[in-house]
C-alpha cells in the first residue's frame, strides 16, 4: 500500500469517524429531549386524566344526591308499589345526563334501571355494605350490562323516609366517549383496558375512536400490569409504530384492580428525527469522503511528490548515477531532506573521487610493490654475476673466460626471468577486445583439459568432467576462454599440492551456460574469497597475482558474471555464467 | 280508529256490527259506513275509518294528538297516566307465548328457557297484573283446567340443562311484533341469560329463532278456540280435530298436553286486549268481554 493510499485511507476514516460521533452525539442528545419533552407530556395529559376523573366525579355525585334528594325519590322509597316505577330510571338519567342509574329499594332489590331496564327486581346487595356512600364519593365499578361488562366511575345517594331507603346508584361509562372528551395532544392517544381478568382481550381495548389499533401488542403490559398493579412504563413496536405507554391502574371502591388507563405516546417523530439525521449524517460523510478524497489526493499529491522524486534519485543513485539531485522548490521539511539528498550525493561524489585516487595511489604502490619485488629477484643474481665477473678479470684473468661463460649464461636466465615478468604485467595491461564466435564450452573444456593431462598427473590430481549434454553455445572470444580455463585450472592445481580432485562441470541454464571448475583443496577463507580478484592478491608464494584478476576481466568482457564458492578445508568452487 | 294488523282482504278483519265496508285499501285503510238497516238501529257514527299497519307507539302518540279517537294499547300503556284518556279492556281473551321455530331442535334449549321464565316479575311490572300468568294456552275461564298447566321457575334446572349444551345451541335469537313488546322481550332474555342462554332481541325478524308472540282467542268454544291457536301458533304438534264439542275435558288437556309437548310453544300470559279512547268518545266501553267491537252505541263529540 501506497503512501498516499494510506493517507488517503486515514483521511477517509477520519471524516467518517467525526460525523459518525457527531451524528451519535446529537442523536442522543435529541433522544434524551425527546424522552424529557414526551415525559412531560405524559405527566400533563395524566394530571389532565386525573383531573377529568375529579370534576367528573364531582358531578356525578351532585346529579346523583340530587336525584336522591328529589321528592320523587322520596315517593319512590316509601312507595308500597315498585313496579309503577320501572321506567324512571331511564327518564331520570336521560335528564341529568347520565349513562347509569339504578334506583334500588332499601333492601337491594333494582326498583328501576335505566342502563338495563330488564334487570327490575333484581339485587343489587354491594350497595348495602357501604354506610355512608357520600363520604365515599365517586369510585369505579364494573357494571354487567346488556352489552357485556363496562366500566364506570359512579357515585351512590339515599333518600332516607323514616325507616324507608331508597339507593340511587348513577354514573358515566368509561368508554370511548369518555377519552374523546379528554384533550390529547397530537401524537399521543389515551387507551382503556376496561376486563381485567385471567385472559386478555384486545377487544376490551379502546381508544377514543373505538379498539385500538395494535392492542395485542399491549398484552404483556397489561398482563404485568395485573400482576403488579402499579405505574409502568414501556416502549411497544418498532420502528416509526414504536410508542411508549404509562400504564396506570384503575382500582375499584374496593382496591381491586378494574381496568388499565394507557397514555401513549408515539416515537414516530423521534424515529424520523433519528433517521433523518442518520440521512443527513450519511450524506455529510459521504460529502466529506469525496471532499475528503479530492483534498487528500491534492494534499497527499503535494506531498508525495518530492518524496517520490526523492525515491527516483536515490534509485538513481543506486544504478550509479552520483550526479543525481532533487530540485529544491520549497523551504519546508521535504525542501529540506531535498536539500539534505543533494548535499549526501554531492559528499557522496566526493568520497567516491577521494576513494579511486586513494585506490589508484594504492594501486601504484601495490604495482610497484611488486615490480620492486619481482625486478629485485632476478636483479641480485645479476648484480652477483657481474660483480663476479669484474673480480675474476681484475683477480683471476686466467679463469675469466670459465666465469664469463658462466655469467652470460646466468645474466641470460635472469634476463629472460625479467622478460617474463616484464611479459606478464604487459599482458594484463594489453587485454584484447574479445573476438565473439559461437563457442560449445564442453569442447573447450575437454580441449584444455587435454592439455594439463600430464601435468595433472604428475601433481597426482584426478580430473572429472561433467558435461550437459544439452549445453547450448555461446557466444564468446575462443583464446580468452582457453586461458580463463587454463588459469583455472592451474590455481586449483596450486590448492591441491597434495593431490584430490579436480572436476570441471558444465550446466544449461536456458540460452546461456554456466561452467565449474572444482578443486578439493584446502579452501579460502571469506576475506580471501573478497580479495581474489583483486589485481596482484595471491595466496600463493609465487606468482603475480594477476590470474583471476584476468580471468574476471575476461568474463567482464563477455558481459558474463564469475563468482567463488569456498569453505574452508572443504575446496572452492569458481562458476562463470555466460550468454 | 287505528289498528296494528295490516289486512290484504276485508274478510280478514272482522267488521264492526251495525257497519258496512264502504272503502278499502289493501293493508293501509278501510272505511265502514253506519248500516242504516242494522239489526239494533242505525249506529250514532256515520262511519268509522280504520287506519291499518299502524304501531303500537305510533298509535298512541295520535291518540294524544288527536289524530285517532280508538286505537290499540300496548301491554305497558296501563302504567302510562295521559289525560283523559278512556282505557277499554277486554277478558284475557289473548295468549302471550314463546313459539320455537324449526331451527332449534335441542329440546333441552326450549325447556330451559321455559324454566327460566319470571312470568311472575313481568305480570308484576311490565304487565302491571293485567292479564294472569298461565302456562296454558286456554285461559282459565274458557278451559277451566288451565291451572293443571302451573308455570314453573327453576333456574338451577334450566342451568343444568344449558350446561350440557354445545357452546353453539346456547345462542338463540328472540323477536317481537312490535316494539311494544320488546321489554318483556328484554326481560325473558335477562332471565335466559341467567340461565346461561344467549338471547338476542329483535324486533320484526323474520328470521329469529323464538318469537314472542300474542294471538287473539277466535273462539269462546275451547276446542275451536285450541285449534285455532294450533293454527295460529304454527305448532309441531298435530292440531286437534275440529270441531270436538262432544270431547271431554281430559280430551281436551291432553290436545292440549299434546300442543304442548316438547316446549315448541311456551305459554307465558292471558291477556286481555287493551284499547284506549280519546276523552270525545262517547258511549263506551267500545269492545265486548271477548275483545269484540262494540261502536254501534259510541259517538263523538264535535271539536271545540
Amino acid at each position: 500500500m501506497t503512501f498516499r493510499t494510506r493517507l488517503l485511507l486515514i483521511f477517509t476514516v477520519a471524516v467518517a469517524a467525526a460525523v459518525g460521533v457527531v451524528e451519535l452525539v446529537v442523536s442522543s442528545r435529541a433522544r434524551e429531549a425527546f424522552e424529557t419533552n414526551e415525559a412531560h407530556r405524559v405527566d400533563a395529559l395524566a394530571a389532565q386524566v386525573s383531573t377529568e376523573f375529579r370534576r367528573r366525579g364531582e358531578e356525578i355525585v351532585r346529579k346523583v344526591e340530587s336525584i336522591a334528594a328529589s321528592p320523587g325519590a322520596n315517593e319512590m322509597a316509601i312507595s308500597p308499589d315498585a313496579s309503577k316505577y320501572v321506567n324512571d330510571a331511564e327518564a331520570l338519567a336521560s335528564t341529568d345526563g347520565l349513562d347509569l342509574l339504578d334506583l334500588v329499594a332499601g333492601d337491594g332489590t333494582i326498583v328501576s334501571s335505566a342502563e338495563w331496564p330488564a334487570r327490575f327486581g333484581y339485587k343489587e346487595d354491594w350497595l348495602r355494605e357501604e354506610p355512608d356512600w357520600k363520604a365515599r364519593g365517586a369510585f369505579l365499578k364494573r357494571e354487567d350490562l346488556p352489552d357485556g361488562p363496562a366500566l364506570a366511575l359512579l357515585a351512590v345517594g339515599t333518600a332516607n323516609v323514616d325507616d324507608r331507603r331508597l339507593y340511587v346508584a348513577g354514573g358515566e361509562r368509561l368508554d370511548r366517549e369518555f377519552l374523546s372528551t379528554l384533550a390529547v395532544p397530537a401524537g399521543m392517544r389515551v387507551l382503556l383496558y376496561s376486563s381485567m381478568g385471567p385472559k386478555f382481550s384486545e377487544a376490551q381495548l379502546i381508544g377514543a375512536g373505538g379498539p385500538a389499533a395494535g392492542g395485542a401488542a399491549l398484552r404483556t403490559l397489561i398482563e404485568d400490569m395485573e400482576r403488579g398493579q402499579r405505574e409502568i412504563t414501556r416502549t411497544v413496536g418498532r420502528g416509526v409504530a414504536a410508542e411508549t405507554f404509562h400504564a396506570l391502574p384503575l382500582t375499584g371502591y374496593d382496591g381491586g384492580l378494574l381496568g388499565v388507563l394507557l397514555i401513549g405516546s408515539s416515537l414516530k417523530e423521534l424515529v424520523e428525527l433519528e433517521a433523518a439525521m442518520l440521512r443527513t449524517a450519511i450524506i455529510v460523510a459521504a460529502a466529506g469522503i469525496l471532499i475528503g478524497i479530492a483534498l487528500s489526493w491534492w494534499a497527499t499529491a503535494r506531498v508525495t511528490r518530492p518524496v517520490r522524486l526523492l525515491a527516483e534519485s536515490a534509485g538513481r543513485v543506486a544504478a550509479g548515477d552520483w550526479g543525481a539531485t532533487v530540485a529544491v522548490t520549497s523551504t519546508d521539511e521535504m525542501g529540506q531532506l531535498a536539500g539534505a539528498f543533494n548535499r549526501m550525493t554531492h559528499e557522496l561524489v566526493g568520497q567516491r573521487e577521494r576513494l579511486v585516487q586513494a585506490e589508484r595511489v594504492a594501486a601504484w604502490r601495490e604495482l610497484a610493490r611488486r615490480l620492486a619485488h619481482e625486478l629485485k629477484n632476478p636483479l641480485f643474481p645479476l648484480q652477483i654475476t657481474v660483480e663476479n665477473m669484474q673480480r675474476a678479470r681484475e683477480s683471476y684473468p686466467e679463469q675469466f673466460d670459465e666465469v664469463f661463460r658462466e655469467g652470460t649464461s646466468t645474466l641470460l636466465a635472469e634476463l629472460a626471468n625479467l622478460k617474463q615478468i616484464i611479459g606478464r604485467f604487459s599482458d594484463f595491461a594489453k587485454m584484447p577486445a574479445p573476438e565473439m564466435e559461437a563457442l560449445n564450452l564442453n569442447a573447450v573444456a575437454a580441449e584444455t583439459m587435454k592439455l594439463f593431462e600430464g601435468q595433472l598427473a604428475k601433481a597426482h590430481v584426478r580430473a572429472s568432467t561433467e558435461f550437459d549434454a544439452a549445453l547450448p553455445a555461446v557466444q564468446a572470444d575462443r583464446e580468452q576462454m582457453i586461458r580463463v580455463l587454463r588459469n583455472l585450472v592451474l590455481n586449483a592445481i596450486d590448492a591441491m599440492p597434495e593431490g584430490g580432485t579436480l572436476t570441471v562441470r558444465t550446466v544449461a541454464m536456458g540460452t546461456g551456460a554456466r561452467l565449474e571448475v572444482s578443486d578439493t583443496g584446502q579452501g579460502l577463507t571469506p576475506e580471501e574469497c573478497e580479495r581474489l580478484f583483486t589485481p596482484y592478491y595471491t595466496t600463493k608464494t609465487h606468482g603475480t597475482g594477476l590470474g583471476l584478476a584476468i580471468v574476471q576481466s575476461v568474463i567482464s568482457d563477455h558481459k558474463g558474471r564469475i563468482s567463488v564458492a569456498s569453505e574452508k578445508g572443504n575446496g572452492t568452487t569458481f562458476r562463470i555464467e555466460l550468454g | 280508529m287505528e289498528i296494528r294488523e295490516a289486512h290484504e282482504k276485508p274478510e280478514e278483519m272482522a267488521a264492526p256490527a251495525g257497519f258496512n265496508l264502504s272503502a278499502w285499501e289493501a293493508g293501509k285503510r278501510a272505511v265502514y259506513a253506519a248500516d242504516e238497516n242494522a239489526a239494533g238501529g242505525r249506529p250514532y257514527l256515520d262511519s268509522i275509518e280504520i287506519q291499518m299497519g299502524r304501531t303500537l307507539r305510533d298509535q298512541s302518540t295520535d291518540l294524544e294528538l288527536g289524530k285517532a279517537d280508538v286505537v290499540e294499547l300496548g301491554p305497558n300503556e296501563l302504567r302510562r297516566q295521559v289525560a283523559g284518556r278512556q282505557v277499554w279492556s277486554s277478558s284475557p281473551v289473548q295468549v302471550v307465548a314463546l313459539v320455537f321455530g324449526p331451527r332449534v331442535e335441542d329440546a333441552r334449549v326450549r325447556e330451559a328457557l321455559a324454566l327460566a321464565v319470571d312470568r311472575a316479575a313481568i305480570h308484576n311490572v311490565l304487565l302491571q297484573r293485567q292479564g294472569e300468568i298461565s302456562g296454558a294456552l286456554l285461559p282459565q275461564w274458557l278451559s277451566g283446567e288451565a291451572f293443571l298447566f302451573a308455570p314453573a321457575l327453576d333456574m338451577a334446572k334450566a342451568r343444568a340443562l344449558v350446561s350440557g349444551l354445545p357452546a353453539a345451541a346456547r345462542t338463540i335469537s328472540l323477536t317481537v311484533s312490535d316494539a311494544a313488546w320488546k321489554p318483556i322481550a328484554d326481560r325473558i332474555a335477562l332471565n335466559a341469560r341467567d340461565a346461561g342462554l344467549v338471547v338476542p332481541v329483535t324486533v320484526q325478524s323474520g328470521n329469529a329463532d323464538v318469537r314472542l308472540v300474542e294471538v287473539r282467542l277466535a273462539s269462546s268454544d275451547p276446542w275451536r278456540a285450541l285449534a285455532e291457536l294450533a293454527a295460529e301458533l304454527g305448532s309441531a304438534a298435530p292440531a286437534p280435530p275440529e270441531p270436538a264439542r262432544a270431547g271431554t275435558a281430559e280430551a281436551l288437556y291432553g290436545a292440549e298436553s299434546g300442543l304442548l309437548d316438547g316446549f315448541h310453544v311456551i305459554p307465558l300470559f292471558h291477556l286481555p286486549l287493551l284499547f284506549g279512547a280519546g276523552a270525545r268518545v262517547k258511549g263506551g266501553p267500545g269492545v265486548t268481554p271477548l275483545g269484540e267491537w262494540h261502536f254501534e252505541n259510541l259517538w263523538v263529540e264535535a271539536r271545540p
